[in-house]
């Protein structure tokens, strides 16, 4: 199962993996439609959620159109089906999925759909990785 | 319809606080053109919309808020935007510039610059979210604190994510310095921008955006971001910055060459300096925090011993050290944090706070005032808890503050007694804690800058610190060698001085943050054009002389701005210490500044005669309309 992981230390609350995200799938650099966002505190929290990609994944379940399924390597949102109803926001734990503000869809993060994942790429301090199945032994996770 | 240039949105939104109305104009297409973004628009629209000799405290001042094309983009630490207005502290132009999220967040609800005009009867708060924009009351909010602002906002929409402007107490009592905080401690500081907003009785501007920036030339433009990036990463010169932040690598940089400010000017070398350098605060830290889309985090949390936990605070920048620490003659780091800390809350600008404290210590030292007038507190060098106490005074103009908060020229004024000596301004603004005498390109700086004294308008970095020598010969040619890189030296100043302020507009404009520029050699007026170009895809914008077309533009607006209102040759001065007091002690020893020969060659360069732009230079960047308007008033 790969995910986005954060490495636990060093975000310094910039956004740019934000902007990056909107980007990557909406051409247009934004944070209203992001599928990563940032917990930001004071005086010391800075914290990135995006999907961790459950093996049981809650919103899956909850969704009553069964617009959202589970791949192998990922949980996926089907566009097309969504209905916009937002159970799967209410039932993900981590606040890691959404209705993009102008499609009325949910959308959570989808790896970039296979692609090089462009908050990772844009990460200034380089402590978001892409976590894979294949890579996880060498992933070093503080 | 879609605009038709990248970068940018499209719309401008005009909000009237009298008659508590608003309406979005569409961004006229050659203000984008030829005056780029930020500074640039600020520049055009204050100069249009404002009547020369009005009150800054009045509701017929204006406040710009603006964005420049790359603003919001992934682009390196352009995560930036302007405020400008016609300033309370120097009565000219008054312009701040600011980091944090805000600027980016304007531009996601759907507009490039806010233009915000009359005065409301009561307190309020704008609130634009998307396309709604209303004034709602503020009264539950007026009297708490920019943090406690931006906290109780985010509560009333339940949202963590709107991004506030606010102003504190010092906004509110219009203390003549007090300053516009984004994001806690993200601050556009000088010349009292934050008694404008005060004067409007508009507490706070929150915005919320879920639209987006679309940029011109996609291929080209993530190629130049990721080289950009790569860049910052790459320059070594910047990891004291990521590091340390901005504040220790400086001090221990100016301690060594000796041009560090130290009690109200009196020297440049502070020999407790070493306490607030890289070694000593290294203990200190918590945490690099950064503002949007910045590699370089620049902004570090320390926590100082203090009880059982500690005290957890931002670390203060070099300006803001230097002005509470050694230009005070303190060396107590804790009571400087402190210092800044409160400022931040107060939202006053640092700067100024501590050169008007400087100079009624330097009263003190003089007799010129008494414990007695300063409300029993005794104003030695170095007494950091008045220092700390003088903040919370002035905030809220108490006795002894009441006068302080006026800035230290008006104090002065006031005071009598020869204090006047002591008042170290430029144009009525406090000075920034530099010094022409051990960094002379320095003096030409804050004396031409139109915002009063200022070193981030045309900051020259090659005659300082570092040997510049091979980005010197790049830039200016070998035959400006050796003088422009001698920090001692008046010959070849003028011509950096006015290369960094015509490059700096533009980065002002785009917008770009001072350390995307600061240190050489990492980015500079061709990598700006190559972005302008990319994001906007307006193609003259990537020819560098159109670049520094745009600048000249903005740099004879702004002197037009301030001619307008009556300043011209006579503000372009330093404080009589700066000019003839000769450094007693140091590196720097024996110096002082012969700006005449300076402001000379920058005239001529600039082709303004006796300080005046000459009706060709005008007409020549397309600004006849500008030149009329002097003429007609007999300035030029």
């Amino acid at each position: 199962m790969a995910k986005i992981v954060y490495t636990g230390e060093g975000c310094t609350g910039c956004t740019a993996c934000v902007a990056a995200c909107m980007y990557a799938h909406d051409k247009e650099f934004g944070v209203g439609a992001s599928r990563i966002w940032i917990v930001k505190e004071e005086p010391v929290t800075d914290h990135p959620i995006v999907c961790v990609q459950c093996a049981k994944p809650p919103c899956r379940d909850a969704c009553p159109v069964g617009a959202i399924s589970k791949t192998d390597d990922f949980v996926l949102v089907d566009e097309k089906l969504c209905i916009g109803c937002g159970a799967c926001v209410e039932a993900c734990p981590f606040g890691a999925i959404i209705i993009h503000p102008n499609k009325k869809v949910a959308i959570k993060c989808d790896l970039c759909s296979g692609k090089e994942p462009q908050c990772v790429k844009f990460c200034p301090p380089k402590v978001l990785k892409l976590h894979t199945p294949a890579l996880a032994p060498k992933a070093k996770v503080k | 319809m879609e605009y038709p240039f990248g970068g940018y949105i499209g719309q401008i939104l005009r909000v009237d606080l009298s008659r508590k109305k608003h309406h979005v104009e569409p961004l006229p297409k050659d203000l984008a053109r030829n005056y780029l973004g930020g500074l640039g628009f600020a520049a055009r629209i204050l100069f249009d919309e404002l009547k020369p000799k009005i009150d800054p405290l009045g509701p017929e001042n204006e406040l710009i808020v603006a964005t420049g094309p790359l603003t919001g983009t992934v682009w390196p630490t352009s995560g930036r935007f302007a405020v400008a207005a016609k300033s309370p502290l120097t009565g000219v132009w008054g312009e701040a510039h600011c980091g944090g999220f805000f600027g980016p967040m304007l531009k996601y609800a759907g507009y490039d610059a806010l233009i915000i005009q009359g005065r409301s009867e009561k307190p309020v708060y704008l609130w634009v979210d998307d396309d709604s924009v209303e004034i709602k009351p503020a009264k539950d909010i007026w009297g708490h604190n920019t943090a406690e602002t931006i906290n109780m906002v985010r509560e009333i929409h339940d949202d963590s994510q709107i991004e506030v402007l606010s102003i504190g107490k010092a906004g509110e009592n219009l203390v003549k310095f007090a300053c516009i905080i984004n994001n806690y401690y993200d601050v556009a500081g000088r010349t009292g921008l934050g008694a404008v907003m005060g004067a409007k009785n508009l507490k706070a501007i929150a915005v919320r955006g879920t639209h987006g920036v679309k940029v011109s030339n996609e291929e080209e433009f993530l190629r130049l971001a990721a080289e950009a990036y790569d860049c910052v990463f790459k320059e070594e010169r910047l990891d004291g910055l990521k590091y340390y932040g901005t504040s220790p690598p400086l001090i221990d940089m100016k301690r060594l060459v000796g041009d560090l400010p130290t009690k109200n000017h009196q020297t440049l070398i502070f020999k407790e300096a070493e306490k607030f350098g890289c070694k000593a605060v290294e203990k200190y830290f918590v945490k690099s925090r950064a503002c949007f889309a910045c590699p370089i985090r620049c902004k570090k949390i320390h926590k100082i011993p203090s009880g059982k936990e500690g005290l957890i605070m931002k670390a203060s920048e070099y300006e803001s050290t230097c002005a509470f620490g050694p230009n005070c003659g303190s060396d107590d780091y804790r009571a400087i944090l402190e210092a800044n800390t409160l400022c931040d809350l107060f939202g006053m600008d640092t700067m100024s706070a501590g050169t008007v404290v400087a100079w009624l210590m330097e009263c003190y030292e003089k007799g010129i005032v008494t414990k007695k007038d300063c409300d029993g507190l005794e104003m030695n060098w170095g007494n950091s808890g008045a220092i700390v106490t003088l903040m919370e005074k002035i905030a809220n103009r108490e006795g002894i503050g009441n006068l302080l908060a006026e800035g230290v020229y008006r104090a002065a004024q006031k005071l009598g007694r020869g204090s006047m000596k002591y008042a170290m301004h430029v144009k009525k603004m406090e000075m920034d804690l530099n010094d022409g005498r051990g960094h002379r390109s320095m003096g030409l700086t804050q004396a031409t800058s139109p915002r009063g004294s200022c070193h981030m308008r045309s900051l020259v970095v090659v005659d300082q610190g570092f040997a510049f020598k091979k980005v010197a010969t790049e830039r200016y040619g070998e035959d400006k060698l050796p003088e422009i890189c001698d920090p001692y030296a008046e010959k070849h100043k003028a011509l950096a001085v006015k290369d960094c302020e015509d490059v700096y507009a533009i980065r002002d404009s785009l917008t770009m943050c001072w350390y995307a520029c600061g240190w050489p050699p990492a980015f500079w007026i061709d990598d700006f054009a190559a972005a302008a170009a990319a994001t906007t895809g307006i193609k003259e914008f990537g020819d560098v002389k159109e670049m520094y077309l745009i600048a000249a533009r903005i740099c004879n607006l702004r002197r037009a701005f301030n001619l307008r209102e009556g300043l011209g040759a006579n503000g372009d001065t330093l404080p009589e210490r700066i000019l003839k007091e000769p450094i007693p002690d140091g590196p720097s020893k024996g110096q002082v500044v012969n700006l005449k020969v300076m402001l000379r060659d920058y005239y001529e360069l600039r082709k303004w005669p006796n300080g005046k732009p000459r009706r060709k230079t005008l007409v020549d960047l397309g600004l006849e309309d500008v030149a009329e308007e002097l003429e007609r008033l007999g300035r030029i």
